[in-house]
């Protein structure tokens, strides 16, 4: 929808990009194409290369192979690139001996912004992050929540063509969270391109246009967010607390079980169009009365990449 | 106090930690008054204050850029629109800045205890800054191999204390290859510099000490900045 009214220039192109760290991990032959006001998400668990991915979008990170353009310039230490880019990386590193304002003022310095336009954006996006009577405050001082707005208000300051956002919603209360999103749409809408990694499921679903899932640095699946939770249209997950280790074998075996999937006490099963919840009780009908919860909801892109990889995202929101 | 540049963000973080302020002034006249009005021999004076520049230098930054590192903040300079060679230049020049403040006071006591070897004033402010700046630049690069700040010492002491002896700091070297070695060690000229100022027996003219200090600190700014992607881009 974003892209309709924006043109179709892309604003940001990689081509078989690659970053092999020792030990053989990292992220391979990855391709993207960014345009004015699409919104790309990457998700996948821990590890799966989401981070290494953006740090070389971000120009933060050098490509072991492959290429990344920026407006059509491939000199990811142009500066020009560097400031009509927006960066929130995924640690909340700020002069922790300055204030937030001081901080906030530092960076917009750094990307052009003369004083009295400065002065006037960082006022807004301090009130509008909800962080304006901490201003003054030192950074030391700030909650991880806190840093992570300042995050959003550096990385926003100079109106970037592209942001680049690693776990934006990191650490913010639903509130904020909504806020972000709201913020991010219009943005959008002025034409502005994001690369979201992210695991909160809430906040791909309502930004992404596409998602591309990440697992073990590989791309496994690309699709729209309307596409991708057809595929799963009419089945739903289940989610049982057990209050003891269960196996799944015979679970995984039901043919209405497209996914299956244990995390820390609880068990994710993905049911097809039609089944009935009360099969899954049945086969673990000697381990039943160990359920001490059981949840039924419509699938999100998180069932997505559980039926896709048999892992489970982790922290994805209900 | 708002800061846009690197260097005016350096002095409002420094000018903001009072108690560091005090201990950071205080800290080099703990040493030098007792040395300065003390019957110690002007050789051992010369090597204790040459040793002391060299660690300043050196400390400071090292542990500063570890710091940073761990928190995040390298990865975040790459993403900014300004030259790495120039962001290092900035933040060491200013940081060897502060260092020279800092060691200003000891500086004047040594003009105010020898005021008949003021001549050699220049040299010893000139050297000086060299070291400093040199020392900064031996502790971004030893920031790359540690893992905390305090691991930083190790690797700062490692090639300064040997560096130190091939200066001619703790004895007089005789052998000629020594000698010429030494000669391409910023820290023989602070060393000749300070024997100077302290009214010993220097072994360089004074001249030839105030064009090495100039020589050197031109070198390190050069150096500095030609250094800076290694530094700040190392992943």
């Amino acid at each position: 929808m974003k892209g309709d009214t924006a043109s179709k220039a892309e604003l940001l192109k990689a081509a078989d990009l690659s970053r092999v760290y020792r030990g053989g991990k990292g992220v391979f032959g990855i391709n993207l194409a960014l345009e004015p006001g699409e919104v790309v998400g990457l998700m996948g668990p821990n590890g799966s290369g989401k981070t290494t991915l953006l740090r070389m979008l971000a120009t933060a990170s050098t490509p072991t192979s492959g290429s990344v353009s920026w407006f059509g310039n491939s000199n990811s230490r142009e500066p020009s690139v560097r400031r009509r880019l927006g960066v929130v990386l995924d640690q909340a590193a700020h002069f922790e001996q300055m204030t937030g304002y001081q901080n906030a003022w530092f960076f917009a310095h750094q990307f052009g912004i003369l004083p009295e336009l400065a002065r006037g954006r960082l006022d807004e996006l301090f009130r509008w992050s909800g962080i304006w009577e901490a201003r003054d405050q030192l950074v030391r001082e700030y909650s991880l929540g806190m840093k992570r707005r300042l995050n959003l208000v550096e990385a926003l300051v100079h109106r970037p063509q592209i942001l680049l956002l690693d776990e934006p919603s990191l650490a913010l209360d639903y509130r904020a969270e909504l806020d972000l999103i709201e913020r991010l749409q219009l943005l959008t809408l002025t034409g502005t391109a994001i690369v979201l990694a992210t695991n909160d499921v809430h906040l791909a679903e309502r930004l992404s246009d596409r998602i591309l899932f990440l697992h073990q640095g590989n791309v496994i699946r690309e699709g729209r967010v309307p596409d991708l939770l057809t595929e799963l249209a009419g089945s739903k997950e289940v989610q049982l607390q057990m209050s003891s280790p269960v196996s799944l074998d015979k679970v995984r075996a039901l043919p209405s079980v497209q996914a299956a999937n244990v995390e820390g006490d609880t068990v994710h099963i993905v049911l097809a169009r039609g089944a009935n919840p009360a099969e899954v009780l049945a086969v673990l009908n000697g381990t039943a009365d160990l359920v001490s919860n059981m949840r039924v909801r419509r699938p999100n892109l998180g069932d997505v990449f559980l039926k896709l990889t048999g892992v489970a995202l982790p922290a994805t929101h209900d | 106090m708002l800061a846009g540049s690197v260097w005016q963000r350096e002095l409002v973080e420094f000018s903001q930690r009072r108690r560091a302020l005090v201990i950071k002034l205080l800290f080099p006249l703990l040493i030098a008054i007792p040395l300065l009005f003390s019957r110690a021999p002007v050789v051992y004076v010369a090597m204790a204050l040459t040793m002391l520049i060299a660690i300043i230098g050196a400390l400071g930054a090292g542990a500063v850029l570890t710091r940073e590192r761990l928190l995040g903040l390298t990865v975040r300079y790459r993403t900014l629109p300004v030259t790495p060679g120039r962001l290092l230049l900035e933040r060491l020049s200013i940081n060897a800045a502060i260092d020279l403040l800092q060691l200003l006071p000891v500086l004047l006591l040594i003009g105010i205890r020898h005021p008949a070897q003021i001549a050699w004033w220049p040299a010893l402010l000139l050297t000086t800054a060299a070291v400093l700046l040199i020392g900064n630049l031996l502790g971004a690069v030893a920031s790359l191999l540690s893992d905390s700040p305090g691991e930083v010492m190790l690797y700062v002491f490692i090639p300064l204390l040997p560096v130190l002896f091939l200066s001619g700091v703790f004895t007089p070297l005789n052998d000629p290859v020594l000698l010429v070695a030494s000669r391409f060690l910023p820290f023989s000229y602070l060393h000749e510099a300070l024997l100077g100022a302290l009214g010993g027996q220097p072994n360089l003219l004074l001249w030839e000490t105030v064009l090495a200090g100039f020589g050197f600190l031109v070198g390190a700014a050069g150096l500095t900045g030609r250094l800076g992607r290694r530094v700040l881009e190392a992943e």
